[in-house]
């Protein structure tokens, strides 16, 4: 039996960030594709509903929290399990993220190791799949 | 890469021979760069000039503290919040359910052995606390115990980098169990204060450490000689109650060593003491002619005595 591979969007306005993600999100075998702000990260999912994000907080145009409340309004916005992907660490931040929708939460800087982490946790990659691309 | 090291092959060779006498671990050949550089860290900490100035200091005068902070920076692992999640969800569905109906009001013990930095023993101090609506009346008692070392002291202070509270712990749990303090994050003493911590050698050691309903020991096995892994699996099963669970990993198996533990089919790693066979008496002839007759004897089973107190 084989597993439709995932699609990830990952929203940051950073053009760094996105191509290592983009690169640790292949290793993990998903699909992913990238915007660079809220609004446009918006437009893809009316396009395309993604099976997961990774989003950024602060960004120009619209910021990550706008963006998830935004989405989590809109029609079949529900779906894409969120992980936030941010700077931010203060507590209060990090519930109020939370409180929005969000499924997990990354504390910037990462590795591949924590997003593979996270990752399995909300249950984008089963136990199993993760611990085989560790080998 | 060897052509970088600065240790002499034949301290190595001795290396090697202390983790095998003291704490039954072979280190293998390519752990070379490993052992230079942990050692190198080692002893800065511990004030030597150099790495092989600390190597020939605990080599001539023999220091014990020396010997077992050497063997255990070699030893220490990179571990992660409810590593194994497999054996956590067994801990939580399976294992503290069945104990709770028999030590309802009681107290069940639970040891991580081999504890390193902590993650295990506040992974299941967390999964307790968790627990607690739905088995209520559950007093557990969470103690970790390793070699005395820099990772057992980083967890008794339950202080953890951003990238350790990031690998296997749901940001939900850190931002609960956890406070902020700068760079790091350190445990909450509520979690912490329920957590029991000792440094100890089982190999070695003759501190009565008393038994638990719940002994772990994940992710060992596979670096243990077998001879060591014999020793050190019977002194487990003395730490386990006559009731309790010996954990391994769930992938982990004792091959054909013999501690005296059976596998729990539900239960992935998780053994259980084997019962003792209860010995029918041998019936005795009857007497072809009965002159008086003699009181019955209650037939008693007879129970198993072995394991401790728990």
């Amino acid at each position: 039996m084989t597993t439709a591979t995932k699609t990830c969007l990952i929203v940051d306005d950073s053009k760094m960030i996105r191509r290592v993600a983009t690169r640790i999100l292949r290793e993990l075998k998903f699909e992913p594709t990238e915007a660079g702000d809220g609004r446009e990260a918006i437009d893809m999912c009316r396009a395309s509903m993604p099976d997961a994000i990774l989003l950024d907080w602060n960004m120009p145009i619209m910021d990550g929290l706008t963006f998830l409340k935004t989405l989590r309004g809109s029609t079949g916005g529900t779906k894409p399990v969120v992980v936030f992907c941010t700077a931010e660490r203060d507590v209060i931040k990090i519930a109020e993220a939370l409180d929005a929708g969000a499924d997990e939460y990354i504390m910037k800087p990462f590795d591949s190791d924590i997003l593979g982490s996270k990752f399995t946790e909300v249950g984008l990659l089963s136990q199993d799949r993760y611990a085989q691309s560790q080998l | 890469m060897s052509g970088t090291l600065s240790l002499k092959p034949s301290y190595y060779e001795a290396l090697k021979r202390l983790t095998i006498e003291l704490v039954g671990v072979k280190l293998g050949e390519d752990h070379a760069f490993l052992v230079e550089t942990r050692l190198l860290a080692l002893a800065r900490r511990e004030g030597f000039e150099s790495l092989s100035q600390m190597i020939e200091e605990l080599f001539s005068r023999g220091q014990t503290r020396l010997a077992i902070h050497v063997v255990t920076a070699l030893l220490e692992r990179a571990t992660s919040f409810f590593e194994d999640r497999k054996g956590f969800e067994t801990l939580g569905d399976v294992l503290l359910p069945n104990l709770h109906q028999l030590y309802l009001g009681g107290t069940i013990r639970i040891l991580s052995y081999g504890c390193s930095s902590g993650q295990e023993v506040y992974s299941a101090a967390i999964l307790v606390d968790k627990l607690a609506e739905i088995l209520p009346n559950m007093n557990i008692e969470i103690t970790g115990v390793d070699y005395p070392s820099h990772a057992l002291e980083r967890a008794k202070a339950g202080r953890f980098t951003h990238f350790e509270v990031q690998r296997g712990l749901p940001i939900r749990h850190l931002i609960k169990y956890f406070d902020r303090d700068g760079e790091d994050w350190v445990v909450k003493d509520s979690l912490r204060n329920k957590i029991k911590f000792f440094g100890h050698n089982l190999l070695t050691d003759e501190t009565d450490l008393g038994t638990f309903q719940i002994v772990m020991f994940r992710g060992h096995l596979g670096q243990i000689t077998p001879p060591a892994k014999a020793r050190i699996l019977r002194s487990l099963g003395g730490l386990v109650s006559d009731n309790g669970y010996l954990m391994l990993g769930c992938n982990e198996n004792p091959g054909d060593t013999n501690f005296w533990f059976d596998p729990v089919s539900i239960a992935p790693g998780c053994f259980k003491r084997r019962e003792k066979q209860v010995e029918m008496p041998e019936p005795e002839p009857e007497p072809e002619v009965v002159v008086e007759e003699a009181p019955q004897q209650a037939f008693i089973p007879v129970e198993y005595q072995g394991g401790g107190t728990a």
